[in-house]
């Protein structure tokens, strides 16, 4: 059984790292919001969504084009994302505008309730633009990066399989990785990145120094969104098909990686995230190896969710997080 | 005329005698046409009329009984549409009872629950396995389906089930800070959904996707209760009986515990309530109606399958609650039923006269945009609406008013009170 | 004979020391008073009696029982309740219901009870209910009943505190601050009310003030923190010309003036 395990494991690793690093970059969008508000967007997964399909909006465009086909790929895939980043963006930064700041000293409950809302609107109004336009919501872009490469692990050790993959998964990790890091670096080397720190710590204290509260939490949101829809965009070309419903269950799932690293937390979130892509890919190849047959594959999202229950009873505050009491 | 009008309404005869007519003329309307689904719903909505009229609440109750056991059935009855009247009066009266479960975790205890519908299908499982040959499968005793009269037995089991599934997910879960909770209880939601979407492998249980068909209907006095106005009368009288708890709770120490707890964990906690407790006590009553609804169902529908119990069920029933008024009684009851109606027959209604329209060639509407299909958008549109707008909901809750001079009666603290002030100055 | 000892107790968050051996007790009926400047660990002091935060060593024994462990609701079970710094009322309660959950933990009724709407189960609310009333009356907040508690002034709040801690028929009741953002008035109307308390309602009180004039007036027994460490008690008089005190509060250079 442990043979089996190790020969997938070069797969699984790749295929893992890929999933990972889009739920870590969408994590970054709720644990940025949460640091600031304590408000779990659930419309996040929306943009994230919303995203994937201006992106492959935008593909269908453009390779429609005669002239762009002289264009490397990889010019019009940076231009695709800068300008998808921008839109979903704005589109986040209206939805805290619209929906969440007059809740701003309401009871928490509301502006979960108002973000659920939002999720549902979202979702329909994709589904029937693409409907309209397209006639079917099920959307499958063009077909970019799609050259074949094997690394021969078997050459390593004769115990591993090869791995195979699309050129599309470098694309996918190199391109979220330089998201994170660029982040991280605005985070906490910039003006706003320190002004973002300090309204999340104690945003009244903030005002006092002059921090615009409000202008600052707008950026939250654009940020946080524009790499949501970002990620979209590299969601698109892994995976090719899309439809209005991915954005709920990845959103949730992102959400679990940002609590597994610490809700809050930058770097939390992005570790949280590559290790559930790792963690449940490993699950989905090897659950009914390790069960026996009794749970298979189909049972990786009960798995990405006991961990999240684990998380929550064992360690609250996450991998990196650091424990909080309410004040009295 | 405003005025006289505005007045003449103030006085309680008039207001009655305009109800009585109200009331007549509907049900004449609905009992001679074929089909008129306004007439219908002008029936039903008598019955909010009946909540702001000015009369005693006893009289108000016998009325409303009247009117739900007696007129309401008898009326609908006259055309070909019976049946499908009642159908859509049951599936009211079965969403009505579990927004009622709901708002006693979201409205009373203020835990956001967004995986609610897990507890119907526990009900509707627990029935559907044991009165198919489906229990055989993995039942090492006793014969598999059971008869029609174990429904009454399991209506009861179902609740149990249901409530006891709530304190399992409730123990893990309402340890952790608040906000959690929301994408937790999402999580086990999806979670119940895939157990019993792929419970049919190694052993049979749930039928996997297939689902469960052919569920013995309910029987009493030998008699099998199959069409959807007799299912009618269970439901109603289970509904009753749900409202008529879900009011004692409120009025209760459990209710003022559960409010309480939602207006601030940390004072409550200090005046000796303790959290987990009261709260895993909201969950399990509340999944308890939803789990015994989720039997009725079944045993209404006769077959089941997981599509029946998707997460889109769970927030519909969420959007009953904030429509209607969280923690409000007669608020949730009308934004379940204003919902139920909204979903069964609304939208179906209003897509197909679009489609008649369209086919007619007057106006073109895309399919996309059928309302049939619109039902997310119509959720989501709702929910933001009154979070933003109306986060009371359209009948506010309302808390207890309490007599002054009954609770001054026997009261012998005037003097005590004089003592006392005399004690200050000196 | 003392009804709270407190002994040796210390809190440590990470390095941060918030009280630090900490040794005292409250006399049965009496009016204890801690000051402190701010930062002195006063509010960390309440939280660990009540059971919010556990004790890093020492312990808290109320009529010789141990409190340590327990949570918060069991702490107020045994008999002590309290009021808090930043007003915590159930808002949007009636200023009634408020009363009516402080007496939670004397109501027997059971689920059976609430369902079947017992006779008992009846009796024992009313009664509740009447007895929360003369609370109210008590505290100038009958007229108010069923407003809404978030409704009420400043003042009518910390009163409506004070007699929802009094409704769980505490034997210890800690008060935190309750004069804060009173106007002179309403201070003068809550001193009394304090100063009465032990004997209409059989109860110790331990609180924490700013306001000395208010505390030098009804406390018997008075304990400084400072920095978290107990710096000086006693009564009134002894606490006003301790030099440690007034050093902690004025600064050094204050005791050489006196």
């Amino acid at each position: 059984m442990l043979l089996e395990m190790l020969q997938s494991l070069p797969q699984v690793l790749i295929d893992g790292l890929a999933l990972g690093a889009v739920y870590a970059v969408v994590a970054l969008g709720y644990t940025m919001v949460y640091g600031i508000l304590q408000l779990i967007n659930f419309a996040h997964g929306e943009i994230f969504m919303t995203g994937a399909f201006i992106g492959t909006t935008f593909f269908i465009l453009l390779m429609g084009m005669g002239w762009v086909s002289s264009v490397p790929q990889i010019f019009v895939l940076i231009l695709v994302l800068i300008v998808t980043a921008c839109l979903t963006g704005l589109l986040g930064m209206g939805i805290e505008r619209v929906a969440y700041r007059p809740l701003r000293n309401a009871p928490r409950l509301i502006p979960l309730i108002t973000a659920i809302g939002i999720s549902f609107i979202l979702q329909d109004v994709i589904r029937f633009i693409a409907e309209l336009s397209s006639g079917n919501y099920i959307v499958t872009g063009p077909s970019l990066f799609t050259d074949q490469m094997t690394i021969s692990f078997s050459s390593l050790s004769s115990i591993f399989n090869d791995a195979s993959f699309k050129t599309s998964f470098l694309i996918v990790l190199v391109t979220a990785f330089i998201l994170m890091i660029s982040l991280d670096y605005f985070i906490n080397r910039t003006k706003w990145g320190t002004a973002m720190r300090a309204v999340a710590l104690d945003r009244e204290t903030a005002s006092l120094m002059s921090i615009n509260v409000n202008k600052t939490i707008s950026i939250t949101f654009f940020i946080g969104s524009a790499l949501g829809g970002a990620t979209g965009v590299l969601f698109a070309v892994q995976y090719g098909t899309i439809d209005p419903f991915i954005g709920f269950i990845l959103g949730m799932k992102a959400f679990i990686a940002a609590v597994l690293g610490g809700i809050g937390n930058i770097r939390g979130a992005m570790l949280g995230g590559i290790l559930l892509g790792l963690l449940e890919m490993f699950a989905s190849a090897n659950l009914t190896l390790l069960t026996g047959g009794i749970f298979g594959a189909e049972y990786k999202d009960v798995f990405a969710f006991s961990i999240l229950i684990l998380v929550l009873i064992f360690k609250p505050e996450g991998l990196l997080g650091k424990p909080t009491a309410e004040k009295v | 005329m405003k005025e006289t009008l505005a007045k003449f309404l103030q006085y309680k005869w008039s207001q009655v005698i305009l109800f009585t007519v109200f009331v007549a003329v509907s049900s004449a309307a609905l009992f001679f046409s074929q089909k008129s689904v306004t007439a219908f719903l002008l029936l039903l909505s008598s019955l909010l009329i009946l909540h702001y009229i000015k009369l005693k609440n006893v009289t108000k109750w016998i009325i409303a009984l009247g009117l739900l056991f007696i007129l309401i059935p008898f009326a609908s009855s006259g055309g070909p549409a019976f049946q499908s009247y009642m159908d859509v009066a049951t599936m009211v009266g079965i969403y009505v009872s579990m927004a009622l479960g709901l708002n006693i975790v979201v409205g009373m205890a203020g835990l956001l629950d967004l995986g609610f519908v897990a507890f119907f299908a526990v009900g509707a499982y627990s029935y559907s396995i044991f009165a198919t040959p489906q229990a055989a499968n993995f039942m090492p005793f006793g014969t598999y389906p059971l008869g029609g009269e174990s429904f009454w037995i399991f209506l009861i089991i179902g609740g149990v089930v249901a409530a006891i599934a709530g304190v399992l997910i409730g123990i893990p879960v309402l340890r952790v800070k608040g906000d959690y909770l929301a994408i937790v209880t999402l999580g086990f939601g999806e979670i119940i959904r895939i157990l019993f979407n792929n419970a049919d492998k190694p052993v049979n249980i749930t039928g996997g996707a297939m689902g469960i068909a052919s569920v013995t209907p309910p029987e009493i006095f030998g008699i099998p209760l199959i069409f959807p106005n007799q299912f009618y009368f269970v439901t109603l009288v289970i509904l009753l009986f749900t409202i008529f708890t879900v009011l004692r709770l409120e009025r209760s120490k459990l209710g003022r515990s559960w409010k309480a707890v939602r207006e601030n964990e940390i004072a409550a906690q200090a005046m000796g309530i303790p959290l987990v407790k009261t709260k895993l006590l909201a969950f399990a009553l509340g999944a308890s109606f939803s789990g015994m609804m989720g039997v009725v169902f079944a045993a209404k529908q006769a077959f089941i399958d997981p599509t029946s119990f998707t997460l889109l069920e769970s927030f519909t029933i969420l959007v009953m609650v904030v429509l209607g008024g969280m923690g409000s009684v007669p608020g949730v009851i009308l934004g379940a039923a204003v919902i139920t109606i909204l979903n069964l027959q609304v939208l179906t209604e209003l897509a197909t006269w679009v489609n008649q329209l369209s086919f007619g060639g007057v106006i073109s509407i895309p399919e996309a945009l059928s309302p049939a299909k619109m039902q997310k958008f119509i959720f989501g549109a709702l929910l933001v609406a009154f979070a933003l707008y109306r986060p009371k909901g359209l009948i506010p809750a309302k808390n207890k008013i309490f007599d002054e001079k009954k609770l001054k009666e026997s009261s012998t603290h005037k003097d005590f009170k004089t003592t006392d002030q005399k004690k200050i100055q000196s | 004979m003392s009804i709270l000892e407190v002994t040796n107790i210390t809190k440590k968050f990470g390095g941060l020391t918030a009280n630090q051996d900490v040794t005292m007790n409250i006399e049965k009926g009496s009016i204890t008073a801690v000051i402190g400047p701010n930062g002195a660990g006063k509010t960390t002091f309440f939280n660990m009696i009540t059971g919010v935060y556990q004790p890093t060593s020492g312990d808290i024994r109320l009529e010789g029982k141990s409190l340590l462990g327990l949570k918060p609701d069991e702490v107020a079970k045994r008999g002590i309740s309290r009021t808090f710094q930043n007003i915590r009322l159930f808002g949007e309660m009636s200023v009634i219901e408020n009363v009516l959950v402080g007496m939670h933990t004397g109501l027997k009724t059971n689920l059976l009870g609430i369902f079947l709407n017992l006779p008992t189960t009846k009796k024992e609310e009313l009664l509740a209910e009447k007895e929360a009333y003369r609370l109210l009356e008590h505290f100038d907040l009958a007229p108010f009943l069923n407003e809404k508690a978030c409704n009420l002034s400043y003042g009518a709040q910390r009163k409506l505190e004070i007699a929802r801690a009094l409704a769980t028929k505490p034997k210890l009741i800690l008060l935190d601050e309750p004069a804060a953002g009173m106007n002179p008035a309403e201070t003068r109307e809550l001193t009394a009310i304090i100063k009465n308390m032990g004997q209409e309602f059989n109860v110790s009180v331990l609180l924490i003030e700013h306001d000395m004039k208010l505390v030098m007036e009804i406390s018997e027994h008075i304990v400084v923190l400072d920095h978290g460490e107990k710096i000086a008690e006693g009564n009134p008089e002894e606490i006003r010309t301790n030099p440690k005190v007034i050093e902690a509060y004025l600064g050094s250079g204050a005791v050489q003036t006196v």
